[in-house]
């Protein structure tokens, strides 16, 4: 899983029942969203996520075209903690492998 | 010779509900309406169209109602309001010319296929010509009154197609369609087409923009069938920001990710990826 896959997740998992639109997840998981696209299409396709037009009734109340919401799949949420716990499980690991090996870890380096 | 769908119980049932709407208006603007006739119309053009939806999700056939119910409310005659029903078959199902003559008769069959010809006679921006728009008027006046109600139902749900497409018809309405209900003497129609155009047009307004221009280009490294998911998708998010640097900060970054997104969709649509 790459890093920006792990910070939409990351993001998307504060609550994971809101929808949101991708602007607001590319700040949220600090993205530019050329990077934010490819990684909701990802997410998307292997159904972690779903995504749904607003309603055009809010849209046109505000004089603007309609907006795409994306919102974590029950599956997808469970899914991504699962993932996102593993993952920094590893690296808890990793660090105490490398500190046990190495008196002086590259973290602590000034 | 083509067979009609097997469709026709199911569509006299439910059709009284449909048409109550209509028959209340011709109650009030044309008592002596033959509305078995147009009954009949509405049938015949419901099972030709069973299983058509509209962009919107509803079934077809609401749309050719809808445009009867904008002439039925000004008063047109029943040939019209049986073209109306039926005038989109000969465009978009097996429905042949002779089967609707035979049917309906041949003015009937003459103002559908009148307002088929609009429908074809586009220039290559997919603008009807006003080369077509005279011709249509010195055939028979009808055809264009029925094609002003067909384009203010369309402008009434324009919402449901893709915005590139809403301001092109949004356009076209202002253009072609507003001068012609003026000139049909259908005022209420032109003033209803006229704000709802100038609505389309304000709600899209960025999308003309040198940002809204480049998101639309770049989609075209996208596979066909996903553009206009993505070039809607980010011309929503383009309207809502206010200043006019972060719109081209936005269309600049999104355009940088379009190769990976182009990637991405690719090996999706080839079954990769699956792993999560």
């Amino acid at each position: 899983m790459t890093g920006p896959v792990q910070q939409v997740l990351r993001a998307m998992l504060e609550d994971a029942a809101v929808p949101r639109y991708g602007l607001e997840i590319s700040k949220q998981a600090g993205l530019e969203t050329g990077t934010l696209y490819p990684v909701m299409a990802r997410l998307e396709g292997v159904g972690w996520v779903e995504s749904h037009w607003e309603a055009p009734e809010l849209s046109i109340a505000d004089g603007r075209p309609r907006r795409r919401y994306y919102q974590l799949t029950r599956d997808g949420a469970e899914q991504a903690r699962t993932a996102l716990a593993e993952i920094s499980g590893r690296r808890e690991k990793r660090r105490s492998t490398l500190g046990s090996a190495w008196p002086a870890p590259l973290e602590g380096t000034p | 010779m083509n067979s009609r769908p097997q469709v026709q119980a199911q569509t006299t049932t439910c059709h009284d509900d449909a048409l109550a709407g209509l028959r209340s208006v011709l109650r009030v603007t044309r008592p002596e309406a033959d509305f078995e006739l147009i009954r009949r119309a509405y049938d015949v053009a419901a099972s030709w169209h069973e299983g058509q939806t509209r962009r919107s999700g509803h079934p077809y056939i609401t749309h050719p109602l809808a445009v009867a119910m904008i002439l039925a409310e000004t008063g047109a005659d029943d040939e019209m309001l049986c073209a109306a029903m039926l005038h989109d078959t000969i465009e978009d199902t097996p429905y042949t010319p002779a089967e609707l003559s035979r049917e309906f008769g041949a003015r009937v069959a003459a103002l559908v296929a009148g307002v088929t010809a609009l429908d074809q006679a586009k220039d290559r921006r997919g603008r009807v010509t006003a080369r077509a728009m005279a011709a249509a008027k010195s055939a028979d006046i009808r055809v264009l009154e029925i094609k002003v109600a067909d384009r203010l139902h369309n402008m009434r749900t324009v919402e449901f197609i893709s915005q590139a497409r809403q301001l092109r018809k949004a356009r076209e309405s202002l253009d072609v369609f507003v001068p012609a209900a003026s000139e049909l003497r259908m005022p209420m129609i032109g003033a209803e087409l006229e704000t709802l155009a100038h609505t389309t047009m304000k709600r899209n307004r960025h999308a003309r923009s040198v940002s809204g221009r480049l998101l639309v280009a770049v989609t075209a490294l996208l596979p066909a069938a996903t553009r206009t998911r993505w070039s809607e998708e980010w011309l929503g998010e383009l309207h809502t920001l206010p200043a006019r640097r972060d719109r081209i900060g936005f269309a600049v970054h999104t355009a940088l990710g379009i190769p990976r997104l182009a990637l991405t969709v690719h090996l999706l649509a080839k079954g990769h990826g699956r792993s999560g």
